[in-house]
């Protein structure tokens, strides 16, 4: 049981038995990246009270709007799920450069990450505005809406911009956080570059539920 | 080759003017932007000459700082070479290949279009909800054990995080049975009430 561990940055030395011991991180993560993961799980938590308040509104209507045409509404959905998942696979490689020290590499990983990201909001913006342009309001639906389901209830605005807009409002803030990151790369630790790394894989994550239970669930339903 | 701050080499008046600049660069390229999205037509006389006007002074004005800091050798973006000192100390652990993430990737992009495809055939409501959500947890699991490293981690971080979040998740589930029954006594409210054969005139 040794409490001659460094103090430093270092996980403890090999002397320490075990590591609740003392002299070394818990979990053998650094206190930020920690950090990093209870905001995950707090935030996941926010997530799903939204997503499952959403389906409780589904569940109790006779009938839910479903203006999600295969054009452009799937297409569009679909294809900003692919650039999502192609945008954390360059997140990876960018933490993998940067645990190699080639930071140029990772720094253009990391690039190729912001660009993913923002080719998605682009494409959730459009399909906003598509919504909104047929008179779509978190509280009222659109008049063709309340025609082709007299009985739906007017929730399904506020469930689809709330849901979708904390998610793009995530996308942003992932975005610019890995601008702050990429801009800075040489003078950051791996671990920062980790840590944003988190952040983009849960924005993804979040995402993984939010495309099925709200797109996916309109097709035939 | 010169790796300076900006603070050494500018005056604080000249580093405001060169902010200034940058500061209206990007005001043109968004009034550029805004003139794209709000546009009726994009492709008209006006619109296009609006937008590249703006776009024209954008590149003027980010000429100014770009090529003052040039000229005075600063790259405040540069990398150099070699391992930096914010790193110097770091115990860095990073297992997986690019194989194996790649193959994570592919999974992940045949699985979502495994659930597209689902969506377009017609299957009992019960049924495509486990299925769909089955497969959202798959995607979930592979993103959180491959992409954020999970799989590498110690195990007792895994414990503390995991299960809190899926017994949080699966409370919220009680709900569920509320939303049936509201649906169900919405469609009976008459027959309870003509039920009743002292029934009040007030109705």
């Amino acid at each position: 049981m040794s409490t001659e561990a460094h103090a430093s940055h270092g996980h403890g030395t090999a002397a320490v038995a075990n590591e609740w011991d003392g002299g070394t991180f818990p979990y053998r993560v650094g206190h930020r990246k920690l950090g990093m993961w209870l905001f995950i799980v707090s935030d996941a938590m926010t997530f799903s009270a939204l997503l499952v308040g959403y389906s409780y509104a589904r569940a109790a209507s006779d009938q839910w709007p479903t203006p999600f045409p295969f054009y452009p509404s799937i297409i569009f959905s679909t294809t900003m799920t692919l650039f999502l998942l192609a945008s954390s696979f360059t997140m990876v490689m960018a933490v993998k450069a940067s645990a190699e020290n080639r930071l140029r590499a990772a720094r253009r990983w990391i690039f190729a990450t912001m660009l993913g990201g923002l080719t998605f909001l682009v494409l959730h913006l459009i399909e906003w505005e598509h919504l909104i342009h047929d008179g779509l309001r978190p509280f009222r639906l659109a008049d063709q809406m309340a025609k082709d389901w007299p009985q739906a209830p007017p929730l399904f605005g506020a469930s689809f911009f709330s849901i979708t807009g904390l998610h793009m409002f995530h996308v942003l803030t992932g975005v610019l956080y890995l601008g702050w990151i990429a801009l800075r790369i040489s003078k950051t630790r791996h671990e920062d570059v980790e840590i944003s790394g988190l952040y983009w894989h849960f924005v993804d994550l979040v995402w993984m539920f939010v495309f099925p239970l709200i797109y996916l669930m309109s097709v035939k339903y | 080759m010169a790796l300076g701050s900006v603070r050494d080499v500018f005056r604080k008046s000249d580093a405001f003017l060169l902010g200034v600049c940058v500061l209206l660069a990007g005001g043109f390229l968004f009034l550029a932007a805004k003139n794209a999205a709000d546009a009726g037509n994009f492709f008209t006389i006006d619109s296009l000459f609006f937008t590249t006007v703006c776009l024209l002074l954008a590149v003027t004005f980010i000429a100014v700082p770009a090529l003052t800091m040039r000229e005075r050798g600063i790259n405040p973006f540069a990398v150099p070479d070699g391992v930096p000192a914010a790193r110097a100390h770091e115990e860095v652990h990073f297992e997986g290949s690019t194989k194996l993430f790649l193959n994570i990737l592919g999974a992940l992009l045949v699985l979502t279009v495994v659930e597209v495809v689902l969506a377009y055939i017609e299957v009992p409501l019960t049924l495509m909800l486990i299925i769909l959500i089955g497969l959202s947890l798959i995607k979930a699991a592979l993103i959180m054990a491959y992409f954020m490293h999970l799989r590498f981690e110690r195990m007792s971080l895994v414990l503390t995080l995991v299960p809190a979040l899926v017994i949080c998740i699966c409370l919220l589930f009680i709900v569920f049975p509320d939303s049936f029954r509201t649906r169900q006594q919405r469609a009976t409210p008459t027959r309870a009430v003509q039920a009743e054969p002292g029934a009040e005139a007030s109705h």
